[in-house]
C-alpha cells in the first residue's frame, strides 16, 4: 500500500530515545510552524481582504449614483451639483406665464463622467504620444550603444532614481515653471501662428451660449490646459516607460541581433527587429505609462486647470478623474454628487486596474519588472 | 541600384542613431531640468526657520513647517507599525508557502493588481473607511486623523512590501532551508533562523524604498488627514504632512507660502536622495559581508 | 530482418565490426538487460554484510517522483560504526535512496514511498514518526557545502540552539568538540565569530561536517561531498571520514570508485534504482561476484 511521503501525522519517534527536553520541545515547535503558518496566513488573507474592501467599499458608496443613472454616466456630460431653478418652457419654445408670474421648473442635480473621461483618455493618449517615441529610443541607446561607452550603469541609475520623484513635484514645477511659460512664450506664438489658418479655429475661440445668444469668444491662454497636463504626465511617465523598455529590450537574445547583423542588416534595421522581437513586452511597458498616467493626481491637478467640460482645443482647461476627484470632494456633499464622484473613482479604479493587469500579463516574463 | 539602396538604409541607420542618442539626451536633460530647478528655487528659498518654526497664521511671516516635518515622521511611523509586519509576513507566505498554489497564485496577482491602485483612490477608500464611520460614532461633523491618513498610507504599503519581501525570499539558496531542515530543524525555525536572516539586508532596502514612496504622497492623505496648521502629536485629529502642507501653500494666494512651498519640495528631494543612498550603501555593505570580508 | 541485411556486401565487409559474440556485447551484462527491461533481479548480497550489526535496515523500499519510479524494492542492512558507501551511474537512485532516510525527499512535490527504511527497527516513514525529530538524529552534508550566511560559531552550534541548548559554556565545548572532529579547530579557533563565507571551499565542507556531527547522530548521511572541491581538500575530507568511522555509521555516496575504494568498509552497487551487488568494499573491488560489478568498478561501462 503506497503512502504519500507527507501525509503522515508528526507525533514522538521512539518513546525510549531522547526523552526529557526534547520531549517539551517537540511540543514547541509544532507550536511555532502553527504560530508562523498563522502570522503569514493571516496577513496574506489581509492583502486578499484589502482588495474586496476596495471593491465593496466603492461599490456601496457608488451606488446612488449607479442606480440613479446607470450606464449614461458614462456618456453624460452634465455635472449639476445643486438644483436648478429656471423659467418652463412650453413646446414651442416660449416661456410659460401664469397668473402674471413665469412659471419655474427644478432641474435636478445631474452627473456624468464624459468629461472627466475625455480629459483622462486625451491626457494620457498625448503624454503617451509624447513619451513613448522618446522611451524607446533611449531604450535602445542605453542597450545597445551606452553598455560599450560605460555609460549604461549610471545612466539608468539616473533614470531610475528619477522615477522616484514624487508627483507633487512635477505639480509644483508645472504649476510655477511650464505653465508660465506656455502662457507667456509658447501659447501666445503658437496662437499668432495658427490662429488664421483655416480648419483650426477651433483651438483658439470656442463657441459659448450666454443669455440666449451664441457667442465666439477667444479661449484664454493661462497655461493651464490640457496641453500643460500632457506634457507633464509625459515628463512623468518617461522613466518608467524606458526603464521598463530598456529590461524587455535587454532580455532580447544577444543571437537574434547578431543573426540580423551578419545578414547584412544596418545598425538601425537590427534595432527594428529588436523592437519587433521585443514587441509585447513593449506594449506592457506603454500600457504601465498608460496606467501611471491615467492614475495620476498630484501633478495632473494642479496644471491642468479644473474645468470639467470637453473641448478640444489644447488651450482649454480640462479636468481628468483623478483631477475630479481631488478639487470636488472635499467639498462634495452626501448624497447625489458624493455617489457620483465615487462612481467615477471605480471608473478610474476598473480603468488603472485593467491596464495594469494587462501591462503586467505582457512584461512578466519578458523582462524583469522594473519596478520596486 | 543596389549600392544607391544600401546608401540610403545606411544614412537612416546613422540618422536614427543620432536620434535614439538625441532621446536619451533629451530624457536625461529634462529630468535633470527639472529636478535640478527644484533644488535651485528650494535652495534659495529655505532658512533654519523652516526647521525651527511652525506657521504663525500670519500670510506675510507664515513661519516653518516643522509641524508638517514632524507630522511626516509620525504618519510614517504608524503607517511602517501597521505595514511592515504584515507586508512581510505576507512576503513570507508566498515564499515559503508558495506550494499552496491554490491561495498563493491568486494572492501573488491581488499583490500585483494593489499596487497599481491610483493613490486618490486609496485616499477616498481611507475616508470611507477611517473617516466617515468614526464621524458616526463620535458625532462630530467629520473626524479627519492621522490614523486615517497612515492607514491609507500602509494599504500603499503592504502590497509593495510584501512582493519585494516574496522576491528577496526567493533569492535565498535552496540549499540553506534543506541543510536547516536536515539539522533537524522545524519550518519555522528555518525561516526565522536562516531564511530571514540571510535576505535581512535586501528585505530592509525594499522596507525603505517603500517608505520613501509613501513619504511623497499626497493624494491619500488629502481626505484622510486632511492636514493641520497646527504642530500636533495627536493622530486621532487632522495631521499635518509634509506633502499637504506644501500643497495647500503651492495652491494658494500668498506668495510668502509660495516660498515655503518650494524649500519643502527641496527637503523632500533631499529626503528621497538621502534614502536612495543610505540603500545603495546597505546593500554594499550587505554583500561584502555575504563573502566574508567584514 | 530483410534477406539482405544478413550478408554483408563485399565492398563494405571491411568497415564491418571487429569479431563479436553471437547476439553482441550486451548479453555479457544479463542483469544490467534485465533492468533495463524493467524487471528488478534479486541483488547479490555478500554474506559478510550480514555479519555486521545493523543500524538502519531497508526494506523491500520503492519511490515514485510521481508517477516515474526511482527506486524497486531496495533491501540492505547498513552496519553500525562503518562506512558504507553507494556507488553507480548517474541516476542510479543513489542520492535518493540516501535522501529517504532522513526523509528529505518529504521536500519534493509527489513524491510516494512504499516498503520501509526502519531505524532501530522501527521504519522512518511509520505513521506517528516526528519527522524532525528523526532528523536530529541522522546528520547529511551536501555534495555543494552550504554554510548559513551566520558566523562559524553560530553555524557549527546550530543544531544544538534548535535543539533548545542555551548555555554559553555548553555550546562552546560542544563547538570545539565538533570542530575538533572535523579537523578544523586550529584553522578557525581564533576567528570563530567571522563569517563562515569567507572560509574556502574545502573548510566550509569540513564545518558542514562538524555542524552535522555537533548533536553526535546515529547515522551520517554525505551526499557526494567532495564532487565540488579541489583534490587536497578532498583528501583531507577522506582522512576525516576515515577518523570518525569509528564513532558514526556513515553512509556515503559518491560517483568516485577510488574514493568509494578508500573510504568505505563496505560498498554497494546500484544500477537503475535497483540494488545490484552490496558486500564488502575489499570484495567488491577485488573479487565482485557479477561480471556487471566488475566492469564497472574497472571502468569499462558507466
Amino acid at each position: 500500500m503506497t503512502t504519500d511521503a507527507r501525509a503522515i501525522p508528526s507525533a514522538p519517534f521512539s518513546p525510549n530515545a531522547s526523552g526529557g527536553r526534547a520531549d517539551s520541545l517537540r511540543r514547541s515547535f509544532r507550536f511555532g510552524d502553527a504560530m508562523l503558518g498563522l502570522v503569514c496566513r493571516g496577513s496574506a488573507a489581509v492583502i486578499a481582504i484589502m482588495l474586496g474592501a476596495l471593491v465593496l467599499v466603492l461599490l456601496t458608496s457608488a451606488m446612488p449614483a449607479i442606480k440613479e443613472f446607470g450606464f449614461g454616466f458614462l456618456v453624460s456630460s452634465e455635472w449639476r451639483v445643486n438644483e436648478l431653478e429656471r423659467p418652463l418652457k412650453d413646446a414651442a419654445g416660449n416661456v410659460v406665464v401664469e397668473d402674471g408670474e413665469i412659471v419655474m421648473e427644478t432641474i435636478k442635480p445631474a452627473f456624468g463622467a464624459l468629461p472627466v473621461i475625455y480629459g483622462t483618455a486625451v491626457s494620457s493618449l498625448i503624454a503617451l504620444l509624447i513619451a513613448v517615441p522618446l522611451s524607446f529610443g533611449a531604450a535602445l541607446f542605453l542597450v545597445r550603444v551606452a553598455p560599450t561607452l560605460r555609460m549604461a550603469g549610471p545612466l539608468s541609475f539616473l533614470i531610475e532614481f528619477l522615477a522616484a520623484i514624487p508627483s507633487l513635484a512635477y505639480g509644483i514645477w508645472g504649476l510655477f515653471v511650464l505653465a508660465p511659460f506656455l502662457q507667456t512664450h509658447v501659447g501666445p506664438a503658437v496662437k499668432s501662428a495658427l490662429e488664421n489658418v483655416p480648419g483650426l479655429r477651433w483651438m483658439f475661440y470656442e463657441s459659448v451660449t450666454i443669455a440666449g445668444t451664441v457667442v465666439e469668444r477667444p479661449i484664454p491662454i493661462t497655461g493651464r490646459d490640457m496641453f500643460c497636463g500632457s506634457l507633464v504626465l509625459a515628463i512623468m511617465i518617461l522613466p518608467i516607460v524606458t526603464s521598463v523598455s530598456r529590461d524587455v529590450l535587454k532580455a532580447v537574445p544577444r543571437t537574434q541581433i547578431e543573426g540580423t547583423l551578419a545578414l547584412g542588416a544596418t545598425w538601425w534595421q537590427s534595432c527594428v527587429a529588436m523592437l519587433r522581437y521585443g514587441r509585447s513586452g513593449l506594449f506592457g511597458a506603454v500600457m504601465l505609462g498608460l496606467a501611471r498616467a491615467a492614475g495620476e493626481t498630484m501633478a495632473i491637478t494642479m496644471v491642468i486647470g479644473n474645468n470639467n467640460q470637453i473641448n478640444p482645443s489644447p488651450f482649454a482647461p480640462a479636468q481628468t478623474m483623478a483631477s475630479l476627484l481631488a478639487n470636488e470632494f472635499a467639498e462634495a456633499s452626501e448624497g447625489l454628487h458624493q455617489a457620483s464622484l465615487l462612481y467615477v473613482a471605480l471608473v478610474l479604479l476598473v480603468m488603472s486596474l485593467l491596464f495594469n493587469i494587462i501591462a503586467r500579463r505582457l512584461v512578466v516574463g519578458k523582462a524583469s519588472p522594473a519596478g520596486h | 541600384m543596389a549600392s544607391a539602396r544600401f546608401e540610403t538604409r545606411r544614412l537612416t541607420s546613422d540618422a536614427m542613431f543620432v536620434v535614439c542618442a538625441a532621446c536619451t539626451l533629451l530624457i536625461v536633460t529634462l529630468l535633470l531640468l527639472v529636478s535640478g530647478y527644484l533644488v535651485w528655487i528650494g535652495i534659495g528659498s529655505i532658512d533654519l526657520s523652516f526647521f525651527r518654526d511652525v506657521p504663525t497664521g500670519d500670510v506675510a511671516t507664515p513661519g516653518g513647517m516643522r509641524h508638517a516635518i514632524e507630522g511626516t515622521v509620525i504618519l510614517l511611523a504608524l503607517a511602517a507599525a501597521v505595514g511592515v509586519p504584515l507586508g512581510v509576513a505576507a512576503g513570507v507566505y508566498l515564499s515559503e508557502y508558495s506550494h499552496e498554489w491554490f491561495f498563493a497564485g491568486p494572492l501573488r496577482f491581488i499583490a500585483d493588481v494593489l499596487t497599481g491602485v491610483p493613490s486618490i483612490v486609496v485616499g477616498i477608500l481611507g475616508y470611507e473607511l477611517f473617516v466617515v464611520p468614526v464621524s458616526r460614532w463620535t458625532s462630530n461633523s467629520v473626524s479627519f486623523s492621522g490614523y486615517a491618513g497612515a492607514a491609507a498610507l500602509a494599504f500603499i504599503m503592504i502590497p509593495i512590501v510584501a512582493r519585494t519581501t516574496e522576491e528577496m525570499l526567493r533569492l535565498v539558496p535552496k540549499t540553506y532551508r534543506e541543510g536547516s531542515l536536515a539539522l533537524g530543524a522545524s519550518k519555522a525555525q528555518t525561516v526565522l533562523r536562516v531564511v530571514l536572516p540571510s535576505a535581512f539586508g535586501s528585505i530592509s532596502t525594499g522596507i525603505m524604498l517603500a517608505l520613501a514612496r509613501v513619504a511623497g504622497e499626497t493624494a491619500p492623505l488629502l481626505f484622510t488627514a486632511l492636514g493641520s496648521r497646527l504642530l500636533t502629536r495627536d493622530p486621532s485629529e487632522p495631521f499635518p504632512s509634509l506633502t499637504l502642507q506644501i500643497y495647500t501653500y503651492a495652491t494658494g494666494p500668498y506668495p510668502e507660502q509660495k516660498k515655503l512651498a518650494w524649500a519643502g519640495i527641496l527637503v523632500l528631494l533631499a529626503l528621497l536622495f538621502a534614502v536612495n543612498l543610505l540603500i545603495r550603501v546597505v546593500a554594499a555593505r550587505h554583500a561584502a559581508t555575504r563573502l566574508g570580508k567584514v | 530482418m530483410p534477406a539482405t541485411m544478413t550478408q554483408p556486401r563485399p565492398d563494405i565487409a571491411l568497415r564491418a565490426p571487429a569479431a563479436v559474440p553471437r547476439g553482441g556485447p550486451a548479453s555479457a551484462y544479463p542483469i544490467i538487460d534485465a533492468i533495463k527491461r524493467g524487471d528488478t533481479p534479486t541483488p547479490r548480497i555478500h554474506d559478510s554484510v550480514h555479519a555486521e550489526s545493523a543500524i538502519l535496515t531497508v526494506n523491500n523500499f520503492e519511490l515514485w517522483y510521481g508517477q516515474s519510479k526511482a527506486l524497486h524494492g531496495i533491501t540492505m542492512p547498513i552496519a553500525k560504526d562503518k562506512v558504507t558507501a553507494l556507488i553507480g551511474p548517474s541516476g542510479c537512485g543513489k542520492s535518493t535512496l540516501l535522501r529517504s532516510v532522513n526523509r528529505l525527499n518529504d521536500l519534493i512535490e509527489g513524491v510516494r514511498v512504499q516498503g520501509s527504511i526502519d531505524l532501530h527497527g522501527t521504519s522512518v516513514y511509520a505513521r506517528g514518526v516526528d519527522v524532525i525529530d528523526l532528523r536530529k538524529r541522522l546528520g547529511m552534508v551536501f555534495q555543494k557545502p552550504n554554510p548559513f550566511p551566520m558566523s562559524i560559531f553560530e553555524n557549527v552550534v546550530y543544531a544544538l540552539r534548535i535543539s533548545g541548548e542555551r548555555n554559553k559554556k555548553a555550546l562552546a565545548d560542544a563547538c570545539e568538540k565538533a570542530l575538533r572532529q572535523a579537523a578544523l579547530w586550529d584553522e578557525v579557533k581564533d576567528r570563530l565569530k567571522a563569517s563562515a563565507m569567507g572560509l574556502s571551499g574545502g573548510q566550509q565542507q569540513r564545518l558542514c561536517i562538524a555542524r552535522a556531527i555537533v548533536s553526535e547522530p546515529e547515522v551520517l548521511l554525505l551526499d557526494e561531498p567532495c564532487s565540488a572541491l579541489d583534490p587536497i581538500a578532498t583528501l583531507r575530507i577522506e582522512e576525516l571520514i576515515h577518523e570518525i568511522s569509528s564513532r558514526y555509521t556513515v553512509l556515503i555516496v559518491t560517483h568516485n570508485m577510488q574514493q568509494a575504494a578508500r573510504v568505505s568498509d563496505y560498498t554497494a552497487f546500484m544500477y537503475l534504482g535497483r540494488l545490484v551487488e552490496y558486500g564488502r568494499t575489499a570484495d567488491i573491488f577485488q573479487v565482485p561476484q557479477l561480471r556487471e560489478t566488475e566492469d564497472y568498478v574497472t571502468g569499462r561501462f558507466g
